[in-house]
């Protein structure tokens, strides 16, 4: 990591915004990206860094946001100021105050380190030959990049938070094209992880697979109603559209519609559904939100029943529940919101999905999602357009090219009769969202 | 005199620079780009949270024989640009050779300082009237809503020149609408001037906040009515995703049959940066490319595709596009534009005898190499007997795309208008911004799926 060289600007523009008696919030983010893609006009290399600057005012129950990178810094304070008498609050605003038993660490950031390309390409490579393997000639890859990332940040506080960290992320995108007698179709997929190493580049290859090459076989499927089986990353993108009810206040009213103002479970007794920055396995791996509080793991939904919320450090105060550390700050020009890390469905020790499979009499295994999943919390309905095996017996006996489920989402969630021990976690809201092998037995299909 | 714009105070520098960075066999470029975004968190009540922020950045791109080095670096200044340059030079195997350079000079940015923001005052005045018009009765509603107003400017420096991109305004608002049991996606975007683009965004919330009807549309096939807003959008996923050529020449259902008459005789779709009036306008591209109209459906014939630098054995027209300065640029649409036909609308839902009207579509998707589309349609009503009928549930329409075509009828709308709710197109993680103007259409056997109750 290269020391900081801004000359004390983050302490210059901290005690300009504190100037008038106002809180002040200030954040710093430095950042490398190097991204590599391969596609059929040949590679590209791109080399990123990023340094920027956000300050929040706070003052007489108002608070204002200004950001900008380092060049225009010292104006933060003059444009947070100008803002702050227009401001107005539906739930109220509050500054950070100091983490329990932490001391301010006062200390500068650097730039990260600039990654690895050689490492970037080993990842590619063996993403093409998964694919060659996973799609048996059928599938090529248009594209495909491997973003390999490290940032560092600080925040500070008038009221005394001082704090600085450091994240790592590794993205692989490939657009991929299954072409066979039965036509063509392709697809884009997204894996990612919080180091490289652990980037899981041969089952986002048997999945690009799967996406592209299900819908040119098989059938449509025809029964109108059957046990459904969820793969993971089908159910992690129904699962994730749930994060909403969560966040903060924000969704009390649809969340006590939901469950009658807390008489009804939102979900069966085998759903627990957690928010948990440090689970393993998960895309993200957090150590601070975005105001600088610890993060760690959430209950929101224990055995069906609505159990937890996630906060910020004002809607904690609201609520009267523990800060969570789910302030997110998606880009260092963004005011920090409420937001999920890794959100999910707690898996079911001991249950592995050739067991839910076995217990399967004539079902529908969903494998990919061919739509993005149309949800409507508030009018409580779902849609899923997928592609799989229909499932005879505990046997999967034939390829599915299309189906449809859909479908009141509190029945779906209340029906649902097992889960597997397989949580994988897919891109999605402000982080991860994940989910095992889900069962749902009788669901209307088409 | 007119100050020049921070992003070109340094041209001959600049120019020079990026002229001594590249080698023989190498082509390349330098981008400049300032981002300033005044925006406001707001519900049915009016605004809330002021935010400001203003980001700068600069990028080097070297392209040789097919390869592409993109180096980028905070901030839109000489000391930017020097340090890409440099990154570029190593990284790429070159000795940029640096001259002594003048003092940049004082920032014009504190100067401006008090002047922006008695102007950012009056527009969230005139924000928050748009919006009391808009909910003047906000009971039953809850709206979670972002408005922001995103001034772009960008600068293409090339061996030989410094290209200004110009300095692009638009009004964008996202979010949710509640009522009724129901959710509304809400999207709006408008590159008129602020006052007429307010005035849109008063009348288009409005109607977003018209009660969510229960009745489902019909399942399966369905003849469909487009309306000029709805119709844009139609042509974004279906003929402009199509002629991209990023996917090369031969990526997509279209592509692949150049040359061919896939529409109604007469049809005209051509894809327009020039179009000042819409929110995808240029006047160069990303790349430095001088923009141009090009024709993609011509009489009903594919004619054109859309290329930059990049594009597999196709010279750039001024489409290469980027989402911002660490990106690199792709062949993307602008303003998507149809030609008007001789029907009044009337005539038109006359013609459809049983069908639906889709007035607006929140989103849609293609893939060009299978040819699906679909289209998530949030308002719409019903036809029956060629006349407009009970409004419809939001539902999914899907159909492929050289089916599509072959099934609009032979007459469509005389009155082509920009589209509302077309604003952001996002590929591949790359967002730009999108326009669309066209008439209304009519389409048969498009393929109506709703969620069961």
């Amino acid at each position: 990591m290269t020391p900081a060289s801004d000359d004390g600007l983050f302490e210059r523009v901290l005690d300009a915004a504190a100037s008038d008696g106002s809180g002040a919030e200030l954040y710093e983010r430095r950042g490398r990206l190097l991204e590599l893609t391969e596609d059929e006009t040949g590679t590209s290399l791109l080399e990123s860094g990023e340094h920027g600057l956000a300050l929040r005012l706070f003052k007489g129950g108002r608070s204002a946001f200004a950001a900008s990178g380092p060049a225009h810094a010292l104006l933060l304070p003059s444009q947070a100021h100008a803002r702050l008498p227009r401001a107005r609050t539906r739930r109220g605003v509050r500054l950070p105050a100091p983490v329990a038993g932490e001391a301010p660490e006062g200390r500068p950031i650097g730039d990260p380190p600039a990654p690895d390309v050689d490492l970037a390409r080993t990842l590619l490579t063996g993403f093409r030959q998964a694919l060659t393997s996973s799609g048996r000639g059928s599938v090529a890859v248009r594209e495909a990049s491997v973003a390999l990332g490290e940032r560092t940040e600080r925040l500070a506080t008038t009221s005394g938070r001082d704090t600085a960290w450091g994240s790592r992320l590794a993205t692989l995108v490939a657009t991929v094209v299954g072409r066979t007698t039965g036509g063509r179709f392709s697809a884009r997929v997204v894996g990612a992880a919080p180091r490289p190493e652990e980037l899981p580049v041969a089952r986002l290859a048997r999945h690009a697979a799967d996406r592209v090459l299900l819908p040119l076989h098989g059938r449509p499927f025809d029964a109108t109603r059957a046990d459904v089986l969820l793969d993971p990353l089908v159910a992690s993108h129904l699962v994730g559209r749930l994060a909403p009810l969560f966040l903060g206040d924000d969704e009390e009213a649809l969340l006590a519609a939901r469950t009658r103002d807390g008489r009804d479970a939102l979900a069966s007794p085998l759903v627990s559904i957690v928010d948990d920055a440090t689970v393993s396995g998960g895309l993200v791996r957090g150590v601070r939100d975005g105001e600088g509080t610890p993060q760690g793991r959430t209950r929101l939904v224990e055995r069906g029943l609505s159990s937890g919320r996630l906060t910020d450090t004002a809607a904690a105060l609201r609520l009267s529940r523990p800060l969570s550390g789910n302030a997110i700050r998606v880009a260092w020009s963004d005011a920090p919101r409420i937001g999920v890390t890794n959100f999910f469905v707690d898996p079911s020790p001991g249950v592995s999905p050739l067991d839910l499979l076995g217990s399967v009499s004539r079902g529908l295994y969903a494998a990919v999602l061919l739509e993005r999943p149309d949800v409507d919390l508030a009018a409580d309905r779902f849609r899923l357009v997928v592609a799989g095996y229909a499932v005879e017996k505990g046997r999967a006996t034939e390829r599915i090219s299309e189906a449809e489920i859909s479908g009141r989402l509190s029945e779906f969630l209340r029906g649902v009769s097992g889960i597997g021990d397989d949580l994988k976690f897919a891109i999605g809201g402000t982080g991860s969202i994940g989910s095992p092998t889900l069962l749902v037995p009788r669901w209307r299909t088409g | 005199m007119r100050e020049p714009s921070e992003l070109a105070r340094d041209a001959d520098d600049a120019v020079r620079l990026v002229s001594g960075l590249l080698r023989r066999g190498e082509t390349g470029e330098a981008f400049r780009e300032r981002v300033r975004t005044e925006s406001w968190s707001a519900t049915e009540s009016g605004l809330l949270a002021p935010a400001l922020s203003v980001e700068s950045g600069t990028a080097v791109r070297i392209r040789r024989e097919g390869r592409l080095l993109l180096v980028a670096r905070s901030g839109a200044g000489p000391e930017a640009l020097r340090d890409a340059v440099r990154e570029a030079g190593r990284l790429a195997g070159n000795a940029p050779f640096f001259k002594a350079h003048r003092s940049s000079g004082t920032s014009p940015a504190e100067r401006a300082v008090e002047r922006a923001e008695a102007e950012e005052e009056g527009r969230s005045a005139a924000l928050a009237a748009a919006l009391a018009r808009a909910f003047p009765d906000p009971r039953g509603i809850s709206a979670t809503l972002q408005l922001s107003r995103i001034v772009t400017e960008r600068t293409v420096v090339t061996p030989r020149a410094l290209l200004p991109c110009g300095a692009r305004t638009r009004l964008v608002a996202a979010g949710t609408i509640r009522r009724s049991g129901a959710e509304r996606p809400f999207s709006f975007q408008s590159a008129r001037p602020f006052a007429e683009a307010a005035n849109a965004l008063a009348l288009a919330l409005h109607e977003a906040t018209r009660p969510v009807p229960g009745l489902p549309p019909p399942p399966g096939p369905v003849d469909v009515v487009f309306s000029p807003s709805a119709a844009s959008v139609f042509w974004h996923e279906v003929v402009g995703h199509s002629l991209e050529a990023d996917g090369g020449e031969r990526g997509s259902v279209l592509s692949r049959v150049k040359g061919a008459a896939v529409a109604p005789p007469g049809l005209d779709v051509h894809d327009d940066p020039g179009r000042a009036d819409l929110p995808g306008a240029y006047g160069v591209d990303d790349e430095g490319t001088l923009a141009r109209a090009i024709p993609l459906l011509a009489d009903g014939v594919v004619t054109g595709l859309l290329a930059d630098r990049r594009s597999g054995g196709v010279e750039s027209n001024g489409h290469g596009r980027t989402a911002s300065f660490r990106r690199p640029p792709r062949a993307r649409m602008s303003n998507l534009v149809a030609n008007a036909g001789h029907a009044s609308f009337g005539e038109l839902i006359e013609r459809c005898g049983d069908g639906v009207l889709v007035k607006e579509v929140a989103t849609g998707s293609a893939d060009p190499e299978s040819g699906r589309f679909v289209l998530l349609v949030s308002a719409a009503e019903a036809i029956r007997r060629g006349r407009r009928s009970a409004p419809l549930t939001p539902f999914a329409l899907g159909g492929e795309i050289l089916s599509a075509l072959g099934a609009i009828e032979d007459v469509w709308g005389n009155e082509v208008l920009p589209a509302t709710g077309l604003s952001i197109c996002v590929k591949g993680g790359d967002a730009v911004p999108v326009g669309g103007a066209a008439a209304a259409l009519l389409v048969r056997g498009l393929v109506a799926r709703t969620a069961r109750r």
